[in-house]
This record gives C-alpha cells, structure tokens and sequence, in this order.
C-alpha cells in the first residue's frame, strides 16, 4: 500500500478527475448492469456514485435474444441479452429529466450498427445537458449484425471515432474490447480517433454447456463473461493500456470489493465501473464508495489521485 | 410494496427427504409476499455460486415482533440449491424480496363462483403454496392436481390434501411409475375432469415447462382463463440484468422477474 505518511485524516478526498469529467468519487456503474438508473432508485442510493452508465441506447428499440440469456459459471456469469432496450428517444423524453439533477455523472452508452448509427446518436444526445459523456459500445460480443465489430479493427475504430467527435462537444469514452490480440492497438487508435477517455474491459467471450441436454445454454451459443472470474485479466488491459496511452482509463471487470477498486486505481484506472456484482447485491456500488473512504482514511491516504498508477511507477 | 434487500434468519433447515428441502427464514424487515411473487437467496457469506437464487415463497407468517418467517421449499439441483439446503439455524442469509408479479387474478378469482385447477408438476408446487392457502381463506373451492416421476415428488401432497379439501375440493395424484396415484401424466385427471363437467373456470400452473405449455393448451381448448407461474435463469432478480426473457405470443420478451414470474396462460409463446 503506497502512502502519504499522514496520520489519520478526517475526510479523505475520493474526487477524482476522468480526463473532461470530474466525478465525487471513482465508483460508476457499468452499461447494462443497472437499466438507465431510475429503476433502482428503491434498491441503492443514487446519490452517493460517482457516475452511472446507461444500458446501451440505439436509435430504435430492441427486443434483444431469446432466451436462454444468462448462465452462471464458476466466479461470475455469461450474458447474451442482446442489448435489449427502450430506444435513445424514449431515454432522452422519460428517463433523462429524472437523472440529471443527481449528483452523480450521467454517461450514456451508445450502440449501432453501422457507423451512420453512432453519428445519428451522439447528434442526438448531443443537446442534452444532463448527460455528462458518451460512452461508445464497439465491442458487445452479443450482436453480430453482418459481422461488423468496430472495436476490432484499429482503421475502423479510428475513423468511427473522428465521426463521432464531429458530431458531439461532449466528452467521448470509448470501450475497448479484451477479445483482442492487443487492446493496446485499439486504445492508441481511438485516441486518433479523438476519444477523452478509455473503459476497460467489456466482457470476455465465452459459452457454457449444459451437460444433461448436451446443447450450449445460451440461445446465441456464445455470450460475454463477467464477475470476479475475469478481474485479473481486466486489470492486466488496464495496466498495459494506462502506460501505453495518454488517455484517462475506467477500469471495468469483475469489481467487489475495495481491494479490487485499489487494485485498478493502481493498475492506472482514474475511476471504475461495477457491474456484475450489482445483481449479487444491488448496493455494491455504494458499499465501496464508503469502503474506499474508510480504506483510504485507515491508511493516511490523503486522495484517490495519489493512488492512480502508482503500480506503474519504478520503485 | 417496495422489496427489501436484508438479511435472514435461518429458523430451520427440513430434509423432505432429501433432494427435497424446506428452509425457513426469519426476515426482519420484509413485507407479506402476494401468491407467487418469489425472493433472491443465497447461502451466507459464500462466494460461490456468485448469483443469488429465486425461490418462491411457499409460506409465510407474520410474527408478534413484526418480523416475517417465511418458507422456502427447494429441490437440490445444483450449487446455489447446494448451498441453501446445507444451511444451519442461526445462519444469516441475504433475502432479497418480495419480487415480481404474483398471480393477478387471485383477488377476482377468490369472488369468483367457479371453482379452480392448480395444477403443479414436482417442486413447481413451491410456487403454488401461498396461492392454495389464498383460495381456501377466500372460500373458494378448488382441485389439486400433483404430478411427479414418482411419490417422492410429491413432498406436501399432505399439505395440499388439507388445503384443498378444507376449500371443498380434493388432491389429484399422479406418477409416471405409478408408485404413487394413476400412473401417467397429471394433464390427463385435468382433462378428465374438465370433461366430466368439473366446474373449472380457472387453471393456475406452476411446474416444467412442458407442464405449462400442456395446461396452456388444455385450458385454451377448455376456453377457460388461467396462469402460469414461469421459471427462468435470472441473474439479479430486480430488472438490472434482462437476463430472464419470456417469449410472449405478440412476439416481444417480458422479464420473469418483473411483469412476472406469473403470466396469463395466453400471453406466452410456449
């Protein structure tokens, strides 16, 4: 544990400054593991994150894959939900007006399928003041209209995220896809490309088999890995990607517990995003927004900032 | 009423034999589950399985304290059932609930003349036990029909004999090895019956799949107006996840955990 010799401080400061964005503290929650905020409001005290990430918005709705969508594996859980979702108009009309007073940073995901999709969106949203970033979703693992993957390609992602900076003052993230042979690639070309900030990971591609019907579980074969099971190798794309890039990093994988949080502030991330272990405990996020301030007081560690790769640096 | 995520009090965990369980839980803060609406359960303190479980309430009781016992009767089939089954009293276990859409029509079936059908198909009758209880306090009769592989299946036949004949009805028993009831499928008394002029204006179903699409098909055939309570994965319980699609008939999904568990028969594509 680095620290800052202090003794005892009163109220350790968990702001922490994601390139464009200043969040209260480093803890958001991931696209798809918490609807588009609102609903949850009963379950987990909005007010005290950082930020939150909308489930992936597209032009249209979506019915998203039949089921089977889920199967658990040992440490975590495949999904194929097939970004089911109301349609970035309905977000902007029902959901947005409730969202944008709160504390927390609204960064809203975005998904097409075809680069004139993700221009059209980020017009779109574009206007709207309550929304903080956007977050572009070029690596979901669980859609392959016409096989087009715009996280995969360092060409393409370069040139999707010029279109998009010409299309939106707001700050860009770009989610970096792990089922690459070098994140690194695709982090250096979205920085071409104009991107503010990186997230890291989106989910691993997996499957699952049911032994006793002898067929996959997920009705789309394949489905995106995530929980505890993947955090060694999200933190490992982190670490490589926050020494490579001059880009601010969101770690995301497999998040629960403090210790994980350090672990990515360290490994350079300057915020994470929880997911998974959301539906395990719907207030996680908030449970380490109190466990990092405890943490970091305990220590004598003045603030978030002073931990954000200090792995990387030489001893 | 709003669910609530706390923690509960293992009372007492029954081997029916075993792989059938019966855990009861003290829950401090939780309010009466309706029929059919479920809870997400896991074992204390465990890291695996990562993922909660759905459990219907089978029972419930309001204790002098204010606190809620509730009953969870559950087959083991893998890790999460594993784990829940191989809970000690005084263990705490995190209870999330009531969640879901329990049975819609309980409220206009009790003031309904006609009697009902609740048709369960093995450990299905989990989902089943708070709605029996509710028909027999409102005064309206009902046939219980329980089917399984074999005698074994069918833990709280006792149950469900008491409840149905206090209702003015009976229990219904089959087993595909005959070792318990008529051999064969409990679709086929459901038929016999309805031929026979039984009075059914109602079905309520909870069980395998196959199970519930027959009773569909039976009850639509029947013009009869029925529910089911469906089981899928779920990954969170709450609508975080959207991991629990049902097929509906108009050809979009619905989540189990939200506008279900419980679906009219006619809604779903089976």
């Amino acid at each position: 544990m680095v620290s800052a010799g202090a003794s005892s401080l009163a109220s350790p400061d968990l702001s922490t400054r994601v390139g464009p964005l200043r969040l209260q503290n480093p803890i958001l929650t991931a696209s798809g593991t918490f609807g588009y905020g609102l609903e949850f409001a009963e379950r987990a005290d909005l007010h005290r994150l950082g930020g939150l990430v909308t489930k992936g918005l597209s032009l249209e709705p979506l019915a998203g894959n039949p089921p089977i969508r889920i199967a658990e594996t040992r440490g975590g859980m495949l999904n194929s939900i097939g970004l089911q979702n109301i349609g970035v108009d309905r977000f902007l009309i029902d959901v947005l007006p409730g969202l944008r007073d709160l504390p927390p940073k609204v960064i809203v995901n975005l998904f097409g399928y075809a680069q004139d999709d993700y221009v059209r969106l980020a017009e779109r949203v574009d206007p709207y003041e309550g929304i903080a970033a956007v977050e572009l979703n070029v690596s979901c693992p669980n859609v392959s209209k016409g096989g087009i993957e715009f996280g995969h390609d360092p060409e393409i992602l370069s040139r999707l995220v010029r279109r998009v900076r010409s299309a939106t003052g707001k700050p860009i993230v770009v989610k970096l896809s792990p089922n690459v042979t070098s994140p690194q690639a695709l982090a250096r070309a979205a920085k071409e490309g104009g991107a503010d900030i990186l997230s890291a990971v989106n989910t691993f591609v997996g499957m699952a088999i049911d032994t006793a019907t002898m067929r996959p579980i997920l009705s789309t074969i394949r489905g995106g890995l995530s929980g505890p099971a993947i955090k060694p190798l999200a933190l490992r794309i982190v670490f490589d990607v926050a020494r490579e890039v001059d880009l601010p990093v969101i770690g995301i994988g497999g998040i629960e517990t403090v210790d994980d949080v350090l672990e990515f502030l360290l490994a350079g991330a300057s915020a994470v995003q929880v997911g998974t272990a959301l539906f395990r405990d719907p207030r996680t996020a908030e449970r380490l927004v109190d466990g990092l301030r405890e943490r970091l007081r305990a220590e004598g560690i003045p603030s978030v900032d002073s931990l954000i790769g200090a792995a990387a640096r030489p001893e | 009423m709003a669910a609530v995520d706390s923690r509960g009090e293992v009372l007492d965990v029954q081997a029916l034999p075993l792989p059938y369980f019966l855990l009861r839980a003290r829950v401090a803060a939780m309010v009466p589950a309706e029929p059919g609406q479920f809870v997400m359960v896991a074992g204390a303190n465990r890291p695996e399985p990562y993922l909660r479980r759905a459990f219907s309430v089978y029972a419930q009781e309001a204790t002098s304290d204010g606190s809620l016992v509730i009953s969870l009767l559950g087959k083991v089939i893998g890790r999460g059932t594993e784990a829940l089954a191989a809970c000690v009293p005084g263990e705490r276990i995190p209870v999330l609930g009531p969640l879901g859409t329990g049975f819609h029509s309980v409220a206009d079936s009790a003031s309904e003349s006609g009697r009902a059908a609740l048709v369960a198909g093995g450990i299905g009758s989990a989902g089943l036990g708070l709605l029996a209880e509710a028909l027999e306090r409102a005064g309206r009769s009902f046939d219980f029909f329980y089917g399984g592989r074999s005698a074994e299946d069918l833990v709280e036949a006792e149950t469900f004999r008491r409840l149905s004949e206090r209702a003015g009805g009976r229990l219904v028993k089959t087993t595909e090895d005959g070792s318990a009831g008529e051999r064969g499928l409990i679709t086929a008394p459901l038929e016999a019956g309805l031929r026979a002029g039984a009075g059914y204006t109602t079905v309520f179903t909870c069980g395998p799949h196959g199970l519930m699409a027959a009773v569909a098909r039976i009850a639509a055939a029947a013009g009869i107006a029925g529910e089911a309570a469906t089981e899928t994965p779920m990954g969170c319980g709450y609508g975080a996840c959207l991991g629990c699609a049902v097929a509906l008939k108009n050809g979009g999904y619905a989540l189990c955990c939200r506008q279900g568990p419980v679906f009219r028969l006619e809604e779903v594509a089976w």
